[in-house]
C-alpha cells in the first residue's frame, strides 16, 4: 500500500510536540540531513488534532509527561482516523518500563533519553515495528473478516435446510446461483437469506 | 492490622479537587496508620497517568471512573486488566462558558439573566444563529474521551436536541482549559475543580451549571489498580483503600474541608489559591464575578454518614457507565464479554475492606486526627 512503501523510502514528516525549546533544537539538529523532516512544531492548543489531520504527519514526536497527550489520545477514538506511530521521549529513568507495556500493541513507544545520536535509530525503530503492527493488524482483521464470513454462509446454509428442507448440497449451490446471476459475494446472499428467513413468512426467495 | 505484602506504594494522581481523599490520606497519616509508606505522584494527563499504572511504575491511582472500564476493554491502549474496588468522589464537575458566549446566550435568547443551572435549550438559538451566519460551531472542551466529563458534557447537550454534529467537542488538558477559554479557543468547557472556580474568579467564564445537575450523585473518581497487582497484593490494597475509605469520612464534615482546600493549595498539590479551591469542596459554586455563589451541597463529595453507598463500586454504576460510553459511540466493534462489569467493578475488595475496618478499632484514631 502507498503508506507502507512511503514509510520504507521516502522523507518522512515528523509533527514534534514539545515545550522545551532546546530539545526540539537537540532532535531538529540530530535528524538534519536524515529523511525525517520536522514539518511543525507545536506547543499545545486545540487545534492540535486539526493540524495533525491537515499535516498528515508520518510519526508524532511528544514528551510523555505533556499534558497534550490527553489531546493525542482522542485520536483513537475518531473512526476515520489513519493511525500513525507516536514516539514518546521521556527524561525519567523509569519510564523505560512503559515501553514494555506499549510496544505491545498501541502505536507509541518510549524511549529514556533524547541523546541526539540516538533519536535517528529510535524513530527508525518505531517506524520499523509500527508497520509490522499495522501488518499483523490487517492479516488478524483479513482472518476474522474470512471467519466471519464463512460463519454467515454457514448459517444461512441451515436456514435454508430447515426452512426451505434443501439438504445442505441444494442449500450451497441455490446460494452460489443466486450470487452469481446477481454479480453479488456469497456473504451479501447469504446476509439476505438470513434477514429474509428470520423476518419474514414468505416462501418465495431463490 | 494486617500484614502487608508490599509496604512502598506510588499512587499517582491529577491535581484537581477531588484528589481530596488521596491527599488527605496521606497528609493526616490514615496511609501511615496501616503500615503503608506511600509517595503521591503527581501526573500531567491521564492517558500516561494510565500507562504508568499499566507498565507497574505506579500501583494505584485515582482515575476517571470509566478508565478501568476503557483498559480492560482494551480501548486506546493494549487490554489490560483495571480493577476499581473503590469510588473516591461523587460529582465535582462544572460547565462554565466564556463571558463572550455568556453575551450570545443572553442576546439570542433576549434575556437580561439567566437562571441556574441553566437548561440546555437556550443553546439552540445560538447554534441556529452561527450556522445561518456561517460562523463557527460553538466548541466545547472535556478532559478525556473516556470521562465522565465527556458523557456529561453530551447527555446535557442532548437534552435540548443537541449533539456533536451541532457542536465540536474537544479534548483539553485541564491546566489549559481557562487559558484557552481566555483566548477564545474554546467557548466552554466541563472540567473539575478547580479550574471552573478559577475562570469565574479571572472574571472570564460563567459556570452555568454543576455535574450534579446533569446526573445525581453519580461516581466521578475511582481508585483503579492492576488486577495482577491485587492478585500478588490483596492485603497492602485493603489498606490502601481503608485509608482513604477514612479520609473519605473524615472529609465529610464540611469543616474539615476547608483544611483539606488549605492542604491542597500547597505546591506539591494542586498549586493553586484558597480560593479556587475551597468554594467547591464547602458546597458553594460559584456562578459569575458579579452574581452571587450558588449553594451546591454537593459539589464535591467524597463521604455521607446515611448513603453508604458513595464510596462502593456496584454494579450497576459500572453498567451505566458502560450505557455511557456506549451512547458516546465508543463500543461500536468492540465486544463485552459476559459477566465483564464484575471484573471491573470490584463491590467484593469493598466490603473486605469496610469488615477491616470494623474489627480493626480504628474508630478512635479517626477521632484523634479530627
Amino acid at each position: 500500500m502507498a503508506i507502507h512503501s512511503k514509510l520504507d523510502v521516502d522523507e518522512l514528516n515528523i509533527l514534534l510536540i514539545d515545550e522545551d525549546s532546546a530539545r526540539v533544537a537537540e532532535i531538529a539538529s540530530a535528524l538534519d540531513k536524515s529523511r525525517y523532516k520536522i514539518q511543525h512544531l507545536i506547543t499545545s492548543g486545540v487545534s492540535l488534532l486539526k493540524e495533525v489531520d491537515a499535516i498528515q504527519p508520518d510519526i508524532i514526536v511528544i514528551d510523555v509527561e505533556s499534558p497534550n497527550r490527553d489531546i493525542l489520545e482522542s485520536l483513537h477514538t475518531i473512526s476515520s482516523y489513519n493511525p500513525k506511530p507516536i514516539v514518546m521521549f521521556s527524561s525519567q529513568e523509569d519510564t523505560e518500563m512503559i515501553n514494555l507495556s506499549v510496544e505491545s500493541g498501541v502505536s507509541a513507544y518510549v524511549v529514556g533519553d533524547t541523546d541526539p545520536s540516538r533519536v535517528k535509530p529510535i524513530l527508525d525503530a518505531a517506524v520499523a515495528r509500527f508497520k509490522q503492527y499495522q501488518q499483523l493488524k490487517n492479516e488478524l482483521d483479513d482472518t476474522k473478516n474470512q471467519l466471519e464470513s464463512r460463519e454467515i454462509i454457514d448459517r444461512a446454509k441451515r436456514l435454508l435446510m430447515q426452512k426451505k428442507s434443501m439438504n445442505e448440497d441444494e442449500a450451497f449451490h441455490s446460494m452460489r446461483k443466486a450470487a452469481m446471476d446477481n454479480g453479488q459475494k456469497m456473504e451479501d446472499v447469504a446476509k439476505t437469506v438470513i434477514s429474509f428467513l428470520n423476518n419474514s413468512h414468505s416462501k418465495s426467495l431463490l | 492490622m494486617i500484614s502487608l505484602e508490599k509496604s512502598d506504594i506510588n499512587l499517582g494522581f491529577i491535581p484537581l479537587t477531588d484528589s481530596a481523599p488521596l491527599i488527605i490520606a496521606k497528609e493526616l497519616g490514615f496511609f501511615e496508620q496501616w503500615g503503608l509508606k506511600v509517595s503521591l505522584r503527581k501526573q500531567n494527563s491521564w492517558a500516561t497517568l494510565r500507562d504508568k499504572l499499566h507498565a507497574g511504575i505506579i500501583d494505584a491511582a485515582q482515575m476517571l471512573a470509566p478508565m478501568p472500564i476503557a483498559s480492560s476493554l482494551g480501548l486506546g491502549t493494549p487490554v489490560t486488566e483495571v480493577i476499581t474496588p473503590m469510588v473516591l468522589s461523587l460529582n465535582g464537575n462544572a460547565i462554565t462558558f466564556s463571558e463572550q458566549l455568556y453575551l450570545e446566550i443572553l442576546a439570542q435568547n433576549k434575556l437580561s439573566s439567566i437562571t441556574f443551572p441553566m437548561a440546555a435549550y437556550l443553546l439552540q438559538s445560538v447554534v441556529k444563529n452561527r450556522l445561518e451566519l456561517g460562523k463557527d460551531k460553538l466548541k466545547f472542551a472535556n478532559v478525556f474521551p473516556y470521562s465522565c466529563h465527556n458523557y456529561q458534557l453530551r447527555d446535557w447537550l442532548k437534552s435540548a436536541g443537541l449533539s456533536d454534529n451541532d457542536v465540536d467537542l474537544v479534548i483539553v488538558p485541564p491546566v489549559n482549559m481557562v487559558g484557552f477559554l481566555e483566548s477564545g479557543e474554546i467557548d466552554g468547557f466541563c472540567v473539575g475543580g478547580p479550574w471552573n472556580a478559577k475562570a469565574v474568579r479571572s472574571g472570564i467564564g460563567i459556570t452555568a451549571l454543576t455535574s450534579y445537575d446533569i446526573w445525581q450523585d453519580s461516581p466521578e473518581k475511582v481508585l483503579g489498580l492492576l488486577g495482577a497487582f491485587y492478585q500478588k497484593h490483596p492485603n497492602t490494597v485493603l489498606a490502601i483503600c481503608a485509608a482513604l475509605k477514612q479520609a473519605c469520612a473524615w472529609l465529610e464534615d464540611v469543616p474539615n474541608r476547608f483544611e483539606a482546600a488549605r492542604i491542597m493549595s500547597h505546591a506539591e498539590y494542586l498549586d493553586a489559591n484558597l480560593d479556587v479551591i475551597a468554594p467547591s469542596l464547602l458546597g458553594s459554586c460559584l456562578t459569575h464575578r458579579d452574581m452571587a455563589p450558588r449553594s451546591v451541597p454537593t459539589y464535591n463529595q467524597f463521604s455521607a454518614f446515611n448513603k453508604e453507598a458513595v464510596n462502593q463500586p456496584e454494579l450497576v454504576r459500572g453498567e451505566w457507565l458502560i450505557k455511557q460510553m456506549q451512547e458516546a459511540g465508543q463500543l461500536i466493534n468492540c465486544e463485552i464479554p459476559p459477566r465483564f462489569i464484575s471484573r471491573v467493578f470490584r463491590p467484593d475488595i469493598y466490603q473486605q475492606m469496610q469488615m477491616l475496618l470494623a474489627n480493626t478499632n480504628q474508630n478512635k484514631l479517626i477521632r484523634k486526627a479530627q
